[in-house]
């Protein structure tokens, strides 16, 4: 047998991976129906596990968590690690700032970037309205990791 | 590049997927005699506490792989290859595993295993992988065939035939996934158990058992739901057949009660038990 074609090979494979995440048109000979399920399956299940990484954002997002994660899924792939927690934090950041988000998410957002973000430092501080406005504080940083302060506004300037 | 077929000398008993949330039940679970871990989760020298738990206790540690992308058009990666090779010496491991799958294609990553053509070329491409990867590892690879919803329009062979052809050619061993199989047969309109005893049985490594559900007539294999009793006949139907040196559950998410837990485990070990006391009297 002469030696397999890997470029044409890989070429196949890059046509029914654009297929399944994307939710492009199957290639031909494919069972579209059957593809698409597949593509929603691996979707559903990249979802899920963005939302267990994520529990805050999920729920915070409610009903709108499902939609609003397809789109983004087919849109962006995954990222190489595959891990969740980076993949959810591309996520949020495509979801841009929004007044109605909740303490909890906007704590788990930043305390996430914090403990993603690579090799570096990090500060960052987000306002939190309950059980009284107050300013929580995060900070990655040499030998001590990721630590965090929250502040009440009053004695934010004193 | 021929390497020679690896004999299977090892008795794993039950297992059970380690995943960090299953720590503390697996910890206190009866009778496991080897756990599973995520080679790409698992740091080369630092093991999670309760991986290290499990060695001390005795248990034996198998690294299952993810991203070899084994079936890709690509070779293996030799940093990918070193690592599995690296946590299967920390974890003293008596084999590792991966899929028959693909997981990226022209570099980009699907994050998930997707199937392969059942061709003559994919049988050639796949085989010179393994035999590349079998080269960069220091103990037997095993292969596992996955749950597919989708299949190639171009098959020129069954699934049984060709993970057979594979595991004849390459000499590499066999992870039996009793719900991949399950799933397959159901979802593509074939008899399982027909499919079942047409596979390398004599070529098992350990076996692979998960839960699932169904959803619109399609049985999918999320490994978040309990196992269902017709993937609990196979394993009784597979020991009837063979004495398999190890059977694993894998549980990925939704975790159950630990009580939940070891009653499934039980009735793995159940099933397991029947059909060998089926196979001895026979």
């Amino acid at each position: 047998m002469s030696a397999p074609d890997r470029e044409a090979y890989a070429a196949r494979q890059a046509q029914l991976l654009d297929a399944l995440l994307r939710g492009a048109c199957a290639p031909d000979g494919f069972d579209a129906e059957r593809a698409e399920a597949a593509g929603r399956s691996l979707r559903r299940k990249r979802a899920g596990a963005v939302a267990r990484a994520w529990p805050a954002l999920a729920l915070d997002l409610g009903p709108e968590f499902d939609a609003r994660f397809d789109a983004f899924a087919r849109a962006v792939d995954a990222p190489a690690s595959g891990d969740p927690r980076a993949d959810g934090l591309a996520f949020a950041r495509t979801l841009g700032r929004d007044p109605r988000r909740g303490d909890d998410a906007r704590a788990e957002l930043l305390l996430g970037r914090a403990a993603l973000r690579r090799g570096g430092l990090f500060v960052g501080a987000a306002w939190l309205r309950r059980p009284r406005r107050r300013l929580l504080v995060v900070a990655r940083l040499p030998w001590l990791g990721v630590v965090h302060r929250s502040v009440p506004r009053g004695r934010l300037w004193a | 590049m021929t390497m020679p077929t690896t004999p299977v000398t090892w008795r794993l008993g039950q297992g059970a997927a380690w995943r960090p949330q299953l720590d503390g039940a697996l910890a206190r679970a009866d009778g496991l005699g080897f756990i599973e871990v995520i080679a790409e989760a698992i740091g080369e020298r630092e093991l999670p506490a309760g991986v290290a738990a499990a060695l001390a206790r005795g248990l034996r540690v198998v690294p299952h792989g993810v991203s070899l992308s084994l079936g890709g058009a690509e070779r293996p990666d030799p940093g990918r290859l070193a690592h599995l090779a690296a946590v299967a010496r920390r974890v003293d491991a008596p084999l590792v595993s991966e899929h028959i799958a693909f997981v990226r294609a022209d570099g980009r990553e699907s994050g998930h295993l997707l199937p392969v053509p059942r061709t003559r070329e994919a049988l050639e491409i796949l085989s010179e992988n393994v035999a590349i990867a079998r080269e960069a590892l220091p103990v037997p690879l095993a292969l596992e065939h996955v749950a597919a919803l989708v299949q190639w329009p171009d098959a020129e062979m069954d699934e049984a035939t060709f993970v057979s052809e594979l595991i004849e050619r390459t000499g590499a061993l066999l992870l039996l996934d009793l719900s991949n199989l399950y799933a397959n047969a159901h979802n593509h309109g074939y008899d399982a158990l027909e499919s079942l005893v047409r596979f390398p049985l004599d070529r098992i490594a350990y076996v692979h058992v998960g839960g699932g559900r169904f959803q619109d007539g399609v049985y999918h294999d999320t490994h978040t739901d309990p196992v269902l009793p017709g993937v609990l006949h196979l394993v009784e139907e597979l020991f009837a057949l063979t004495d398999a040196p190890g059977v694993l559950l894998e549980r990925d998410g939704d975790f159950p009660p630990e009580a939940e837990l070891a009653a499934e485990l039980r009735a793995i070990a159940d099933a397991a038990r029947r059909g060998s006391e089926h196979r001895v009297r026979a």
